[in-house]
């Protein structure tokens, strides 16, 4: 049996809040997809409420976030209590997996924050896109070509509070990149120059596994310039094997 | 009741059993001591119940035909080392395949550059090539998108190129293997090694899209033997660096930044040396340090991570600028009275190196130059500061520590300045023939059909 017992059926609301209501079913509904996640009884164990995870975590000390309640929440399956911390306190999580190496249950909070991010992303909650649109620069660079980040990204605009040496030598972008002794790092818009068949294969990994999917629930824009940019390179993929095809033909 | 140790620093504790200990000051601080030491010592890793050695699990699926393991072979000239447990990794020296890091060549370039330039001189081969995705793993710390099957087929598919990657230069397969840069790369990747090997149902799922892909061997999933970061690379070679070291670093006084994907992440796969640190702490980059002959200062923070967050650092900077301010830079400032702090991955060295400068909007005015472990000992090697080491792309000062090693950066700069006139004109230097970088599709050469076949090429 469950320790979570089904007595009534509550409604959550803030009560001063206009935000409408939460059927319980859907508490329910969110509770059974954290725990029928794949990895979910590979990161809970169960839990001494001892509190290690929470001293050595970095994101307590300046979020209003434990790894201790968000294990507790899920070991005690506290359905409200998990809706609530789904708003909110999982982006605060830092994951380092401090909390993980130092369990003596080897749960792992880190871990159990993804299951619940990856939740709170199918089940469209309000609070992933508003946590999200910072990101969404790198969600496209990292969907469109498999490389997370691009030199052109770094600029003094896009990071003011870094300084003004963020580069100490004044030239063109593109030359301090080719002053750079790796060929494959001759490049701007990818951290190294991308291979067309190695992002062709990225795409089929991104649609097998239900990524683009996940990508369109938090952004729809962005899916669609994603899907562009994919059809422009799958294009000019099946273009180069027409081509070869025509060279060994020759041959 | 008036509480009698009230503003002494203990507490009153709970339950009819509590009693104080009345400890005298000079005890209750060796009680703590012993805490403290204790607590960081191995014990908190090593004491859990749950630990297997899932190589065995590797070996035995092989063996019921399952899967294929890339093996980590005589031509990779290993090295032996011992991790958590005392069980023996193969780390493999040569013939290596570089999965690069996309926050390293986008923001550090340095970084990989150094490695290279390191194996280019210790005449080791490599291959660096254009046909790899990154992890994808900091998007999924980050945003949540992405699930352990993107991640596994990410994973397998990167690691059958690097398998096949010598047939591209008329080599067999198997020549090269795979090297990660990242840590977080290589904390996620034995991550999902464990899942794929524990997991018949993840295996199945994953081997129908490798196979759309084309990447099975024998109609096989391809595992590698080992997963391996290039700290560990760089820890079994320290020896042969140390043989090389032009520059005389004693009196550096360096800290170490472990970063929490290296170690704290699968931490049974991670090499401990008693000799370094006692073996309390994971040894690489310490471990070469100490061989390079610098001061390696042990400060309080030290297990503390970087402040990155993989989200925080883009979205919510406030949290990672603060942390690693307070409790990392600050620390090994005035705490260690460090030089330098050195790194061993991506975002750490990112995020250490660049949110100092902002920290004199509150009056935290530090200045500490922080680089990657291949950097620093590439630069007492001889290595070029700007031209090879790529320093200029760091916002932290560096200068200060390259006159105490002795080099001078002005004259270095100005030599560097000069050599982009010559990158303007075309004439650029590389570490290798820029053709061995694509291995298929636009771009690619075919070998010669008379190439005999042979395992060794020089890089």
């Amino acid at each position: 049996m469950n320790a979570h017992t089904k007595t009534t059926q509550p409604q959550i609301a803030d009560p001063v809040s206009e935000k409408p209501v939460v059927a319980y079913e859907e508490l329910e509904e969110i509770f059974d997809d954290i725990r029928g996640h794949p990895l979910y009884d590979h990161e809970i164990h169960g839990c001494l409420n001892c509190g290690i995870c929470t001293a050595t975590c970095p994101s307590a000390q300046y979020y209003d976030y434990s790894p201790r309640e968000i294990v507790q929440l899920l070991w005690t399956e506290n359905l409200e209590g998990i809706y609530d911390a789904m708003h909110e306190k999982i982006w605060a999580c830092a994951q380092c997996y401090t909390c993980a190496a130092r369990c003596p249950f080897e749960n792992s909070p880190g871990g159990l924050v993804m299951i619940m991010r990856e939740v709170a992303i199918k089940h469209e909650l309000p609070s992933v896109k508003e946590v999200l649109r910072p990101f969404s620069r790198v969600l496209l660079k990292v969907v469109s070509t498999g490389n997370q980040l691009a030199p052109n990204m770094i600029t003094r605009e896009a990071f003011p509070d870094w300084g003004p040496n963020v580069a100490k030598v004044d030239a063109p972008l593109m030359v301090l990149r080719k002053a750079i002794p790796m060929p494959t790092m001759h490049t701007l818009d990818t951290a190294w120059e991308v291979n067309l068949r190695t992002s062709v294969e990225l795409y089929t990994i991104w649609e097998a596994t239900g990524v683009l999917k996940q990508l369109e629930q938090v952004d729809e824009n962005l899916f669609d310039v994603v899907s562009d940019v994919m059809e422009e390179k799958r294009d000019e993929w099946e273009e180069w094997l027409e081509e070869q095809e025509e060279d060994d033909d020759d041959d | 009741m008036a509480n009698e140790t009230e503003g002494k620093g203990a507490y009153n504790g709970f339950g009819a059993d509590w009693a104080p200990t009345n400890l005298t000051e000079n005890e209750a601080q060796r009680a703590t001591d012993w805490v403290t030491q204790k607590i960081d010592k191995r014990f908190l890793l090593t004491g859990k119940d749950r630990k297997e050695d899932v190589r065995d699990i590797m070996w035995q699926l092989e063996k019921e035909g399952e899967i294929v393991v890339h093996r980590v072979g005589d031509h990779h000239a290993p090295e032996m080392a011992k991790t958590l447990y005392g069980w023996d990794k193969k780390i493999p020296t040569t013939n290596l395949w570089h999965h690069k890091s996309c926050g390293q060549c986008g923001n550090i370039p340095g970084y990989p550059s150094s490695v290279l330039w390191i194996m280019n001189q210790l005449d080791l081969t490599y291959l660096d090539e254009t046909d790899q995705t990154s992890c994808t793993a900091w998007n999924y710390h980050g945003s949540g998108i992405g699930n352990v099957v993107s991640l596994a087929a990410v994973f397998l598919r990167n690691m059958h190129q690097a398998y096949v990657s010598a047939k591209a230069q008329g080599l067999p397969e198997g020549t090269y293997y795979p090297l990660i840069h990242c840590g977080t790369s290589f904390g996620n990747y034995k991550e999902i090694r464990g899942f794929l090997l524990h997991s018949a149902e993840l295996r199945e799922e994953v081997k129908k899209i490798l196979g759309k892909l084309g990447r099975l061997v024998d109609g096989k999933l391809l595992i590698p033997e080992e997963i391996v970061h290039y700290s560990e690379w760089l820890h079994v070679m320290r020896h042969r660096i140390k043989e090389r070291q032009q520059i005389d670093v004693s009196n550096i006084r360096t800290t170490v930044h472990p970063a929490c994907h290296v170690y704290k992440m699968v931490p049974e796969d991670v090499i401990y040396d008693d000799t370094v640190m006692n073996g309390d702490r994971v040894a690489v980059t310490t471990g070469l340090l100490n061989s390079l002959g610098t001061q390696v200062i042990d400060y309080s923070t030290w297990y503390d991570c970087c402040g990155f967050g993989f989200r925080h650092i883009i979205g919510e900077r406030e949290f990672t600028r603060s942390y690693a301010i307070d409790r990392k830079i600050k620390v090994a400032v005035e705490e260690a009275r460090s030089d330098v702090m050195i790194g061993h991955d991506t975002g750490c060295i990112t995020t250490l190196d660049k949110n100092q400068w902002i920290g004199k909007a509150v009056d935290k005015v530090y200045a500490l130059p922080v680089m990657a472990d291949c950097q620093f000992a590439a630069l007492t090697m001889g290595a070029h500061p700007y031209k090879l080491a790529q320093l200029h792309w760091h916002a932290s000062p560096f200068e200060g520590l390259l006159e105490k090693m002795g080099i001078d950066w002005e004259k270095a700069k100005a030599e560097f300045e000069s050599y982009l006139e010559e990158v303007k004109e075309g004439r650029i230097e590389t570490l290798y023939d820029p053709k061995r970088a694509i291995t298929s599709g636009p771009g690619y050469v075919k070998p010669p059909k008379s190439l005999p076949e042979k395992t060794e090429q020089g890089a």
